[in-house]
């Protein structure tokens, strides 16, 4: 990969702080990212995966600004995009999109679609008021609504609907990076696959790059080209999707593809599962060292003392686990 | 006669109708489901939102809200109808005959209350138990559903607990006095993959020790393959297709069913790019077409379609297999 | 493996609904509100055009005519200085309204603008603004009045009276507005914290909607998406309050003037005319119930009117 990434990302940490107790007596600090490394190439997609509370949802929103980062970098274009103030930020905000989990939410209820879409492109001044009509009514064509959508309300649409217009919405900032924060999970199975089609779609017409934030695994399979694994705020791999679900090396990820069912009820019935025992510790109090060690089945005594590196297994490959490291695994 | 159908029925629901006082008069969301349960089986019943699955479910316990009401059909449980029974012995029945696991264990616990009182409360109420064998039985039921240092957790609120550990909390209140049937409605939709596999295998595991029938509902087929003895389709409303659960992936035949396993991506297959998927979104309520609800998204939709309705008929030889299409039912006569 | 092919969106023609426009046609099929909403609307039509509509000025006395029965000269009866009723309650109905409108803008002026900056800029200025909410909240009202009427009521007489001797400009004759100032100043004093609270609370909430989260990534600035995000979705509960706030100054407008620490004689006021009706009511109980009735009357209807749009903008409470 020696091509210059579109987005890198140093060694971002985000800390949000927040009070406990039943009058907020207590302050404590939740570590929802730690150290997290990682570039994006032109024209890729590359998803996060991994377990609610395991950070990936808090990269996008630092990546984006939308939180303030705690510490480490995001360039873009040159530029550290944690360092600027809101109004420099701003500039960059058309670049850089992003579609939400939550269709029903993320419009407001008080404005028309047409409205929605139109925004954006008013205030960045993309368009002339005597154009807008004609541009809102492509980037519903875009998204696959019918044009007289535009007069509609939220409230009046489908959840796969809606969030086609959020899709048009982010589109309407001719953008070159979206996050997908989760943008398919709310919707049913029938309407997940024309999203992530129109998705796929829209990347090639518009060669966009994704951050794709999922917990479906077989869905990240589909629509990838690298994924990452995320546990606890840290990246447990991170490597090209054929290299990923076919020699998965950490022991994390290993278990996450266990334990998505197949439509194959022969299958089902007879696998092997490797199951996890325990849940995910409390992002308020991480365990030590690696930490995936309180549930790893290999676990080893160094696992709780040291962070373990994050490295190249193999060329492209990045893994952090000390018995890969080490060889053992 | 396959053994199966010989099975004795412990829920038997036929023509089950319900409507919904909207804005724009009476809707029909259930039309006329005919579902049944052997003992010991377990049924998937899948479906999309809003296609009345849950709404079936609840109905059986008379626990619609307001404004949703049953208006036709019958509901035998056991030999008694629900529909008919009085007030007081409908509470005998939930509970304690039919236990109930809702999506949602955030909310579906009191926060007030210790796990413990939760508990102890249905095995009071149902079978009568003084508070100190209530307690004892509370443990034992902790320590089935597989979560650690069960005597101390008896103690502590539901927010203490995570996720996973709170619907195992469910789980065991559902199962405390017995029960002959759990209804889990979409148990692990709220829950992570990890923790979602430990639920299932627990069902799995406790439906084989405790014998007792199950009805899962969930929108994830992929979840129920190898849980299910047997799956029913719901769309729109409608039984679309019921099937065993291994004559439904090897031969899914309602074009709705073959959609929506099309469309599931799965990580055995090749990856390819496009998912293949249904267009449209399914009707609202009160604004389902005439004839066929699926019809105007269907691929193979013919003439009669759009005017009539189709009825659920066997198109396997053993009768086993059913499947409401004029299309699938029109390709096997000419077979 | 395409079996299945997308087909177009099937969705009917009905024209666009706005959520304000959902809320007008759950309004009309409210009958309490519909009526509510008619007695206001004659009420304020009352009161802007009432000096065309009463038959006789409200200050004339006709001794020869003292308090006489309604009849079809003197519709509401006429009081003991012989003055028409009807056209005493129709100029009370422009007391009332005049006091209850302007009260309430200035309440609404304060409380949003406050509300507004303590929810959206956060602290300090939070901690300030609600820490005068609550003081303000903490002084029992009527002790208020009754304090504002005792110590500045000379002293603005003096100044008013001052003004004319310096500027000789007839207004400051008019001791009738020493009234009002002070009912104005007094009532708004202790009208705008809920106001300020209620714009706080819709502030603080929609703050945190994704569709604000989603208008900042998309790099709008603050004032659009105060003015186009914000704003139009706080106004629901913001109209519901102000119609039950123009109804509670009604009232409380009364109240200080039946106990004379409002409106005083001879403006007409309905407070006053109850009390001096409340005098004679075993004599001539006309003159207690003609401003009692309009009062209640007017009370009710605003009620009514509150909780109709309540339902109508906020449907999930009509479940």
């Amino acid at each position: 990969m020696s091509a210059e990434p579109l987005l890198r990302v140093e060694n971002l940490v985000k800390h949000f702080h927040v009070r406990l107790g039943a009058f907020g007596e207590k302050a404590a600090t939740v570590y929802a990212l730690d150290d997290v490394s990682l570039d994006i190439q032109e024209g890729e997609t590359l998803s996060l995966v991994g377990e609610s509370g395991c950070g990936k949802s808090t990269t996008g929103f630092t990546i984006l600004n939308l939180h303030r980062a705690s510490g480490g970098k995001v360039i873009y274009k040159g530029q550290d995009l944690t360092r600027l103030d809101e109004k420099t930020m701003r500039l960059f905000r058309r670049d850089l999109q992003i579609v939400f989990q939550d269709p029903y939410s993320t419009l407001n209820p008080r404005m028309t679609v047409g409205e929605a879409i139109g925004e954006p492109m008013l205030f960045h001044k993309l368009t002339t008021r005597a154009q807008l009509k004609d541009k809102t009514a492509a980037l519903l064509q875009d998204v696959g609504l019918p044009t007289r959508f535009a007069s509609r309300y939220p409230h009046e649409l489908s959840g796969g609907q809606r969030q086609r217009v959020v899709i048009a919405r982010a589109l309407a900032c001719q953008p070159k990076f979206i996050v997908c924060d989760e943008a398919i999970s709310a919707l049913d199975v029938s309407i997940q696959a024309q999203i992530i089609n129109l998705l796929l779609d829209l990347q090639e017409k518009y060669r966009l790059t994704y951050l794709f934030i999922a917990h479906d695994l077989a869905v990240v399979r589909h629509i990838s080209t690298r994924v990452g694994v995320m546990y606890l705020g840290r990246l447990a791999e991170l490597a090209p999707r054929d290299a990923l679900f076919q020699t998965p090396l950490h022991p994390y990820t290993k278990a996450l593809l266990s334990a998505v069912p197949e439509t194959d009820p022969e299958r089902e019935r007879n696998r092997k599962r490797q199951i996890l025992q325990g849940d995910v510790p409390s992002p308020l109090d991480p365990p030590s060292g690696c930490r995936f060690h309180t549930r790893c089945p290999i676990a080893m005594e160094v696992c709780s003392r040291t962070v373990p590196e994050w490295s190249a297994a193999r060329p492209g490959h990045l893994v952090a686990c000390h018995a890969v490291n080490s060889g053992v695994s | 006669m396959t053994a199966r159908n010989a099975q004795e029925r412990l829920l038997d629901v036929k023509g089950l109708t319900v409507e919904i006082d909207g804005r724009r008069g009476p809707a029909v969301i259930v039309d006329g489901i005919d579902l049944h349960v052997g003992k010991g089986e377990t049924l998937g019943v899948v479906g999309e939102s809003g296609c009345g699955k849950s709404l079936t479910m609840l109905s059986l316990m008379r626990l619609l809200p307001n404004k949703i009401k049953v208006t036709k059909g019958t509901a035998e449980f056991d030999g008694r109808d629900l529909h008919k029974m009085s007030t007081r012995e409908l509470r005998k029945v939930r509970g304690g005959d039919i236990g109930f696991v809702f999506q949602d264990p955030m909310t579906s616990l009191n926060p007030v209350m210790r796990i413990g009182d939760q508990l102890c409360e249905p095995l009071i109420y149902h079978r009568k138990m003084a508070k100190a064998d209530a307690r004892k039985r509370a443990v034992e039921l902790l320590r089935l559903v597989g979560i650690p240092g069960p005597e101390e957790r008896l103690e502590a609120y539901p927010h203490e607990l995570s996720g996973g550990m709170r619907q195992r909390v469910m789980i065991a209140i559902g199962l405390a006095c017995d029960p002959k049937l759990l209804i889990a409605d979409e148990p692990t939709t709220a829950l992570d993959v990890t923790i979602q596999a430990q639920i299932v295998d627990l069902v799995k595991d406790l439906r084989n020790k405790l014998g007792m029938s199950v009805v899962w509902i969930t929108h994830d087929l992929a979840l129920i393959a190898g849980l299910a003895d047997r799956v029913v389709v719901l769309y729109a409303g409608t039984v679309v297709e019921d099937a065993p659960v291994d004559d439904l992936y090897a031969n899914p035949s309602h074009p709705y069913t073959r959609g929506l396993l099309a469309s599931i991506p799965t990580l055995s297959d090749a990856p390819t790019a496009r998912l293949s998927s249904i267009g449209g979104t399914p009707p609202e309520p009160g604004r389902r077409p005439a004839g066929c609800p699926f019809a105007p998204r269907c691929p193979l939709a013919m003439d009669i379609c759009r005017r009539e309705v189709p009825k659920l008929e066997p198109i396997s030889s053993g009768g086993s297999h059913r499947a409401a299409c004029f299309a699938v039912n029109k390709a096997l006569k000419a077979a | 493996m395409t079996l299945v092919q997308p087909n177009p969106a099937i969705i009917e023609e009905e024209p666009p609904v706005s959520l304000w426009r959902d809320a007008w046609h759950r309004l009309r099929r409210n009958k309490l509100a519909i009526f509510g909403l008619g007695v206001v609307v004659l009420l304020a039509f009352v009161a802007i055009s009432g000096p065309y509509l009463t038959p006789y000025d409200f200050l004339s006395q006709d001794l020869a005519a003292r308090n006489q029965a309604p009849s079809l000269a003197h519709l509401f009866g006429t009081d003991d200085l012989g003055r028409d009723v009807f056209s005493r309650v129709v100029y009370g109905t422009r007391t009332a309204f005049l006091v209850a409108v302007v009260v309430t803008a200035i309440a609404l002026v304060i409380g949003t603008t406050l509300g507004a900056i303590a929810g959206f800029f956060g602290e300090p200025y939070d901690r300030i603004i609600m820490w005068l909410t609550d003081m303000a909240m903490s002084v029992p009202n009527l002790l208020l009045v009754v304090v504002i009427n005792a110590s500045l009521k000379n002293p603005i007489a003096r100044w008013m009276e001052a003004q004319y001797m310096a500027t000789l400009n007839p207004f400051y004759r008019e001791t009738i507005w020493i009234d009002f100032f002070l009912v104005f100043g007094s009532m708004a004093l202790i009208s705008w914290p809920p106001y300020a609270r209620l714009v706080r609370a819709q502030v603080l909430s929609i703050r945190t909607r994704p569709y604000i989260t989603a208008a900042m990534a998309l790099g709008l600035s603050n004032r659009i998406i105060m003015m186009r995000y914000v704003v139009p979705n706080a106004l629901g509960p913001l109209i519901v309050s102000v119609s039950a706030g123009l109804g509670t100054a009604m009232v409380l407008e009364s109240a200080f003037s039946f106990l004379g620490v409002g409106v005083n004689p001879p403006t007409p006021s309905w407070g006053n005319m109850i009390s001096d009706g409340l005098r004679v009511w075993q004599h001539y109980p006309h003159l207690l119930a003609a401003p009692a009735f309009v009062l209640g009357l007017a009370s009710v209807a605003f009620s009514f009117l509150g909780d109709g749009l309540n339902d109508a903008l906020n449907p999930r409470g009509t479940k």
